[in-house]
């Protein structure tokens, strides 16, 4: 069981009520998305579309609720353990924002500007996010990957990277 | 006052090390072994095992040093960790192991000595292993 | 023996120039990233998929079986050197294995799980062989409504059997259902669970689905909590060894194949229980008992040939019958159908020179793999001293790579980091993981045979029954559900998460 100070406790076990909402958040969802699908059934196929939908989504909200009042008695996941993970501090908010940052800026450029730049600025942020501070390093080394990879994947094995503004330069 | 060495379980290290005890003797001062283990990686090649700390203790103990063995484990650069020990104790000297590094190493891969040179407040020992 | 003339010309297809680079490369390439932390060889698999997909279904095969072979050993490498592995099936391998290292002994230690992995690779492939024309007749008998119930047991095995909470297993797999229904229902072709979204059309891709839980999530987590120790660096020379440590060690190589080959065919087997089951043997027969715990060589052998053996394990339900038992034969089937082979008890008769051309590859794969990484260990070494913002940018990089390339879309990588933000939420709360990845890829499956055994039956309920291989399995179903009841009403035990055991960690399978 959990060794940290019952406020942490209390913490914990509140965050996970969010969790059992989202549980039955989604079977609402399921059994929503269900309804909008017209009952097509035919002699070749008895259940139709509509039965898994329906059955997960009664089954979330069943489950919901059991894993809500196992919450409320005390219960509790253990967090993962890990060779890099230290959890006795709470989550580091920061870094995270800006590793989805950079992810989601890689999402919106690399169609743009092809994987090269976009794959630099993904690494680079994202070691900067992670703490790095030597800064035209962590650029070098981004800048090698991303072209290694290209080349060596996009070129070399055929696989679907985009040049982007840098086509027929590369 | 104290004289303070970086230690690294390398024959850089062993060098200062050396050096480190000679100095302490003759300037009548204690001695502080500081090995720095980085932070931000998952194996430091520069970090001494706990056997490895042990053994100096008991090296600088046959010697008769009067000295303490540390390690800091926080922090990424060992310039950064071994000048703040420095201010810290109000070292006198500080001992390093010396290596070379070209000057598109020290580019690339920076180079500690370098910073500690230019930075500590105090007066600095680099040493080269014989 | 017919099988034997297939095979050699699979080998044919298999030993040129071209494709030993090829292999090469995989084996590099995949052991790199199965060193590196939080990868298991199921994940480097995933993470590297989509770079094969631009070659000819031979050669994409080949490269796969590298990095596969690659990432177990990569795994092995870390858990060695580094006191805690990249996945839950090296736990044991760490116990001795780390020991063995800080007593100097790093070399051997690498050198026994690099032959064992050898050898449980090359015996489990034979025995793939050997076995799959039998498993291949045994799946032709099978009907809808037995499958169904195999799948079942699958779904129940993973979400009740391992972990800590039964509810938090359902949860998993609930979720992992849901995920599985997005896209277009094959039946009737009406769209569920994509809100509009034609992207969602298609489903979500089970390696976007692995990279974003396992890689991104993994990421994400390690973001958000960051150890501030690093390990020392243990100096490894060239991995061998000894006259003792062969003597030693070939035994527990062959008892650990015996054990690991049988999980991993098994549904919701994978290789956590045949590598504590091959330690725990180890440590009973072992003439040194009192070395297990400070380095015996054993309790490296044994749970590193089980590990491999469950790999090999588990291509045959994944060939036979199409059945993935765990994430990494998840992984497997997609890569295999992304080359146009589509497993199942046909797959033998329609498409033998590719089946024989991937068995080749795996004995060229596992070979490669001993012949290269034994010189290299000490390079792999010095990947851990890469710092950490590099590894993980590393790693999102792949992944993201990886990711865009399955389809050319960003919106894949959309997907991606949503899915990462949900691996994130499982490790949060203590979910298991397995389950979640096992619902996934089964959904569709499952549904399909679900369907057709009562479209047979007319949409009488008792269709699901089927003949006697579904009542054992419906037997288990319920066994496994209903067990802890039966324990609580006779002996009045605790709740059902008092069993907070090792294998509460994220499941990884290998």
């Amino acid at each position: 069981m959990s060794h940290s100070p019952t406020g942490t406790r209390e913490v914990k076990d509140r965050a996970q009520y969010a969790l059992c909402a989202g549980l039955a958040l989604l079977g609402g969802l399921l059994l929503f998305d269900a309804g909008r699908i017209g009952h097509t059934t035919t002699t070749n196929d008895v259940v139709g579309p509509r039965a898994v939908p329906i059955v997960l989504g009664i089954a979330l909200i069943v489950v919901a609720a059991v894993y809500a009042r196992d919450v409320a008695r005390g219960g509790h996941g253990e967090a993962e353990e890990g060779e890099d993970v230290d959890l006795r501090h709470p989550a580091d908010w920061k870094t995270l924002g800006l590793l989805a940052f950079f992810f989601l800026l890689n999402a919106l450029l690399i169609d743009p500007l092809g994987w090269v730049i976009s794959g630099t600025i993904l690494f680079w942020g994202s070691a900067f996010a992670l703490g790095n501070r030597h800064h035209l390093r962590g650029l070098a080394i981004a800048i090698a990957l991303s072209l290694a990879t290209f080349y060596a994947f996009a070129i070399g094995l055929g696989v679907n990277l985009p040049a982007g503004i840098l086509k027929g330069i590369l | 006052m104290t004289v303070l060495v970086g230690y690294v379980p390398n024959s850089y290290g062993e060098a200062a090390l050396s050096a480190a005890v000679a100095e302490a003797a003759r300037r009548q001062e204690r001695l502080l072994v500081v090995n720095m283990s980085r932070d931000d990686v998952l194996a430091d090649a520069h970090r001494a095992g706990d056997g490895q700390l042990d053994r100096v203790r008991r090296d600088l103990g046959e010697l008769g040093v009067e000295s303490e063995v540390r390690r800091v484990e926080e922090g990424s650069d060992a310039s950064d960790a071994l000048l703040a020990v420095a201010n810290e104790v109000d070292a006198s000297v500080l001992v390093i192991g010396l290596r070379h590094r070209t000057p598109v190493g020290k580019l690339l891969l920076g180079s500690n000595a370098q910073r500690i040179l230019l930075e500590a407040s105090c007066p600095v020992l680099a040493v080269k292993p014989v | 023996m017919d099988n034997l003339n297939h095979l050699l010309q699979g080998f044919g297809d298999v030993l040129t120039p071209m494709n030993l680079l090829i292999a090469l490369t995989g084996v590099i390439v995949g052991t790199a990233v199965g060193v590196l932390p939080g990868i298991g060889p199921a994940m480097t698999v995933a993470l590297l998929l989509p770079i094969t997909y631009g070659l000819e279904p031979t050669t994409a095969l080949i490269l796969f079986a590298g990095i596969f072979y690659g990432g177990m050993y990569g795994g092995s490498t870390t858990s060695i050197l580094l006191n805690t592995p990249g996945e839950s099936a090296s736990v044991v391998t760490a116990i001795e294995g780390n020991k063995m290292a800080k007593a100097g002994r790093a070399a051997q230690a690498l050198a026994t799980a690099a032959i064992g992995s050898f050898i449980a690779g090359t015996i489990g492939t034979i025995l793939i062989v050997l076995v799959m024309p039998q498993i291949v007749k045994f799946a032709v008998t099978l009907g809808a409504p037995e499958y169904f119930a195999i799948i079942l047991v699958a779904f129940v095995g993973v979400s009740a059997v391992l972990g800590a909470s039964r509810v938090r297993g359902l949860a998993s797999l609930l979720i992992g259902l849901s995920i599985g229904v997005v896209g277009i229902d094959f039946v009737t072709g009406q769209q569920r669970m994509t809100f509009g979204v034609p992207q969602l059309a298609d489903g979500i891709d089970v390696v976007v689905v692995a990279v974003g839980l396992f890689a991104v999530g993994e990421g994400l987590w390690v973001a958000a909590h960051l150890r501030r120790k690093a390990g020392e660096v243990i100096p490894v020379g060239q991995p061998w060894m000894g006259r003792e440590d062969w003597k030693r060690s070939w035994k527990p190589w062959l008892r650990g194949t015996a054990f690991g080959f049988p999980f991993g065919a098994i549904p919701a087997g994978g290789a956590e229980i045949p590598t504590f089951l091959s330690y725990m043997t180890e440590k009973k027969l072992s003439k040194r008992p009192e070395e297990f715990g400070r380095g015996a060589i054993e309790g490296v052998a044994g749970p590193e040939a089980a590990n491999n053996a469950s790999a090999a394990g588990t291509l045959v339900p994944m060939l036979a019958l199409g059945l993935p038992t765990n994430a990494t034969a998840a992984i497997m089937l997609a890569a295999l159908q992304g080359y146009g082979i589509e497993p199942g008890p046909l797959l033998l008769t329609n498409e033998p020179k590719l089946v024989w051309a991937l068995i080749a590859s795996l004995f060229i794969g596992n070979t490669l793999l001993l012949v290269l990484n034994l010189p290299l260990a000490p390079a792999w070494a010095k990947l851990l001293q890469i710092p950490r913002p590099y590894l993980y940018a590393g790693i999102l990089f792949f992944a993201a790579m990886g990711a865009y390339a399955v389809n050319g879309s960003p919106f894949d990588l959309y997907l991606l980091l949503g899915l990462g933000a949900l691996g994130f939420v499982v490790r949060r709360f203590g979910l298991p993981v397995l389950p979640l990845i096992v619902g996934v890829i089964l959904e569709p499956l499952a549904e399909k045979k679900g369907r057709q055994s009562l479209q047979l039956s007319g949409g009488d309920i008792s269709g699901l029954l089927g003949g006697p291989v579904a009542w054992v399995a419906y037997a288990i179903v319920v066994a496994v559900l209903f067990w802890p009841l039966l324990a609580k009403l006779r002996g009045g035990l605790g709740g059902d998460d008092d069993h907070h055991d090792a294998g509460t960690k994220a499941e990884v399978a290998a």
